[in-house]
C-alpha cells in the first residue's frame, strides 16, 4: 500500500484539503436550508452584514491557528482582546495619543499580554491551558479594575471608520480581516515562523534535538502573536461599537477555538490552515447570523457553538485515531 | 577476530576509541571499550539489551561524556562535548525513531532547521522552497534513492522512504562521514529492509563509516562488513562478518554475560 508507485501527489492533496471540502460542504447546506427559513438572509445587507460580524473572529482566528498548530492553546484571547481595547481605546481618548500611534499601541500591547503566556508556558513550564485560563481571569480582572464602571465611546472617525466604514460597498472591517488573513496564510506557508509553528507543532523534541531550533524563543513568539492579533481585532471592534466596556470579547476564546478546530487545525499539533479557520469563522458566523434572523436568542445561538465545538473535536480525534490504526508501524 | 589497533602501513581510522568507559553509579555501562572505524565501511554494533551499544553511541555523538579513555577522530584526540560539536567534526547520530515532522513534506524535513531563504523585493525574507527541493533530490540522487513525490507529508512514506529523507536531512551536512544509525531495519518489511540495506551499502560506496546499531543477527549479518560484539558494557570481540558465524556471535553475547 505504501509501495512508492501509489504515491501520487492526489493523496496528498485529498489528506491536505478533505475537511475544508468539508465545511465548504456545510456552508453550501446552509446557504440551501436558512433561506427557507428566513427571507431575509440572501439580501445583500444581510450578507455584509455576516461579513462585517465575522471580521474580528477571523483575526483572533489567525492567531489562534498558529497557537493550535503548535500544540498549544489561547484561552486568554478574549481578555486579552477586552483588556487591550479598554488600554487602547482610553489612550485614544482620554490621553490624546494619535490615532495611528494608538493602533500600533494595541498591536503591541496585545502582542505583550501573549508573550507573558508564551514565558509562562516556555520558562515556568507552565501548561498553555492553565497558563490561558490564569490570564483570561487576571487579565478581565485587570480590565475592570483599569476601567471600572465606566465606559469609553466616542472615539476619532478614523477608529470608526476601521469598524464601520465602507469602501464602494465593501465592509472596511471585512476587507481588513481578509487582509489580515491573507497575511496569517503567507506567514504560515512562506516564512520561517510559519514553518517552525508547524515543526514544533508536529515533533517539539526533533525540533530541538536534531534541528537545534530555539523552541522556546518561537513559542513566545507564536503566543505573542496571537496576542497582537488580539489588540488588531479589538481596534476593529472599538471603531464597530464606537467605543468599549470591561466586558468587551467574553466568551471569544470559546467562539475562535471552535471556528480554528471547525476549520481542520488539530488539537494534535503540526496540522492547520488560515483557509480552514476562514471558513470555519464563516460557518459559524453564517450560522449565527441564520439564528438570528430566525429569532433564536443569544444563549439558544450560545448551546449551539458549544455542542459544535465539542462535535469538531471528537471528529478530529476520529480522524485521527482512523488514520494511526492505517498507518503503519 | 583480530584487527582491534589498526598497522602501521593501514590508513588512519576514521574514528578511534581506546579504552573508553562510562558508569552510572555502581553500572559500568561502557567498560574499557577500543574499537576502530575506517571511512567506507559498515560496522555492526551488536549486543542484548543492556550490553551498553546505546551508551557508547550516546559518548560518540556528544549526549553523554565518557569518564575516561579517549576518542581519537582522524587520528587526533577530539573532545566531544554535546551532539552540535559531534555535528560539526562530521559524526551524525540517525534515531531510531527518525524523528521526522510527519506533517511536514520531504524537503522541509531534510532542511529543518537550516531552511534556505531567499528576499522578495530585496528585504523580506521567505523560505526558499525550489532551492530546498532541489537540492533534496540532489541529495537523494548520491544515495541513489528516488521518492516519487516529494511534497506529501512524510506520514505517507513508506519506511524506507523514511529511512532515506533522514539520511538525505543527514548528507545535508557538508562535512558529514560518520553515520550511527539506531535499529535501521527495526519494524520493517522486507521488501523495505532490502532498500534499508542497499541504502547502506549506497552510503558505504560514497565513502561514508557507517555504525549500525542492533541486536537482530540477520539484520546485521545483511549489512556489516565488521561485527563489534558488545556484552555487559564491554567488547566481546569484533569479528569479520564474512568469516563469522551465528553461534560464534551468540557464544560472544553469551559468553560475556557469563563473566
Amino acid at each position: 500500500m505504501t509501495d512508492a508507485t501509489t504515491l501520487g501527489s492526489g493523496i496528498g492533496w485529498k489528506e491536505r484539503m478533505g475537511r475544508v471540502h468539508f465545511l465548504v460542504y456545510v456552508i453550501l447546506a446552509l446557504y440551501v436550508v436558512i433561506p427557507l427559513l428566513s427571507s431575509r438572509f440572501l439580501l445583500p445587507s444581510n450578507q455584509l452584514n455576516i461579513t462585517r460580524q465575522v471580521s474580528v473572529y477571523l483575526i483572533l482566528g489567525v492567531g489562534m491557528t498558529f497557537v493550535i498548530i503548535s500544540k498549544g492553546i489561547d484561552l486568554s484571547v478574549g481578555a486579552t482582546f477586552g483588556f487591550t481595547a479598554a488600554v487602547s481605546a482610553d489612550l485614544i481618548k482620554n490621553f490624546g495619543l494619535n490615532v495611528y500611534l494608538g493602533i500600533a499601541f494595541a498591536l503591541l500591547f496585545g502582542a505583550l499580554l501573549g508573550a507573558l503566556i508564551g514565558l509562562m508556558v516556555t520558562k515556568l513550564k507552565v501548561n498553555a491551558f492553565i497558563a490561558g485560563l490564569g490570564m483570561l481571569t487576571a487579565y478581565r480582572g485587570l480590565t475592570h479594575l483599569y476601567l471600572g464602571a465606566d465606559v469609553i465611546v466616542r472615539l476619532p472617525k478614523e477608529i470608526v471608520f476601521l469598524g464601520q466604514g465602507f469602501i464602494g460597498f465593501i465592509p472596511v472591517p471585512a476587507l481588513l480581516s481578509i487582509l489580515v488573513a491573507l497575511f496569517g496564510w503567507w506567514l504560515l506557508r512562506y516564512t520561517r515562523f510559519g514553518r517552525y509553528t508547524v515543526a514544533i507543532g508536529s515533533n517539539e523534541a526533533a525540533c530541538r534535538v536534531v534541528a537545534g531550533i530555539d523552541v522556546d524563543r518561537y513559542k513566545i513568539a507564536i503566543f505573542a502573536f496571537a496576542g497582537a492579533m488580539a489588540g488588531c481585532g479589538s481596534i476593529l471592534m472599538v471603531g464597530r461599537l464606537n467605543g468599549t466596556s470591561a466586558v468587551l470579547g467574553q466568551m471569544y476564546e470559546l467562539h475562535v477555538i471552535a471556528s480554528v478546530v471547525m476549520g481542520g487545525t488539530t488539537l494534535y499539533g503540526g496540522k492547520g490552515t488560515i483557509l480552514g479557520t476562514f471558513l470555519g469563522v464563516y460557518t459559524i458566523g453564517i450560522i449565527e447570523n441564520g439564528m438570528v434572523l430566525i429569532g433564536a436568542d443569544f444563549h439558544t445561538q450560545r448551546v449551539l457553538i458549544g455542542f459544535l465545538l465539542v462535535l469538531a473535536v471528537a471528529f478530529q480525534g476520529y480522524r485521527e485515531r482512523k488514520k494511526g490504526v492505517m498507518e503503519r508501524r | 577476530m583480530t584487527d582491534q589497533q589498526p598497522q602501521s602501513d593501514r590508513p588512519t581510522p576514521l574514528l578511534e576509541l581506546r579504552s573508553v568507559s562510562k558508569r552510572f553509579g555502581a553500572i559500568r555501562a561502557s567498560n574499557d571499550v577500543s574499537f576502530a572505524l575506517n571511512a567506507g565501511e559498515v560496522v555492526a554494533l551488536l549486543g542484548d539489551n543492556g550490553a551498553g551499544k546505546s551508551t557508547i553511541c550516546k559518548i560518540i555523538s556528544g549526549a553523554y561524556s565518557k569518564d575516561s579513555g579517549q576518542i581519537l577522530w582522524n587520528g587526533a584526540p577530539v573532545a566531544i562535548a554535546s551532539p552540535d560539536d559531534a555535528a560539526r567534526i562530521g559524526i551524525m547520530m540517525m534515531y531510531q525513531d527518525l524523528a521526522l515532522l510527519e506533517h511536514v513534506d520531504v524537503p522541509g524535513n531534510v532542511y529543518l532547521g537550516q531552511e534556505p531563504s531567499r528576499k522578495v523585493l530585496g528585504v523580506i525574507p521567505v523560505l526558499d522552497f525550489k532551492k530546498m527541493k532541489r537540492d533534496t533530490v540532489q541529495l537523494l540522487e548520491r544515495v541513489r534513492i528516488r521518492i516519487p513525490d516529494l511534497d506529501v507529508p512524510v506520514s505517507q512514506l513508506s519506511g524506507g522512504q523514511r529511512q532515506a529523507t533522514g539520511v538525505a536531512r543527514i548528507l545535508q551536512n557538508d562535512s558529514a562521514s560518520l553515520l550511527i544509525m539506531d535499529e535501521p531495519m527495526a519494524a520493517l518489511g522486507i521488501q523495505e529492509e532490502r532498500k534499508v540495506v542497499e541504502l547502506i551499502k549506497n552510503l558505504r560506496d560514497s565513502g561514508f563509516a557507517i555504525l549500525v546499531v542492533s541486536h537482530n543477527l540477520d539484520h546485521v549479518f545483511s549489512v556489516s562488513d565488521r561485527i563489534i560484539v558488545l556484552s555487559t558494557g564491554a567488547v566481546a570481540g569484533i569479528l569479520d562478518a564474512e568469516d563469522a558465524t551465528h553461534e560464534q556471535i551468540v557464544g560472544l553475547m553469551m559468553g560475556g554475560a557469563l563473566k
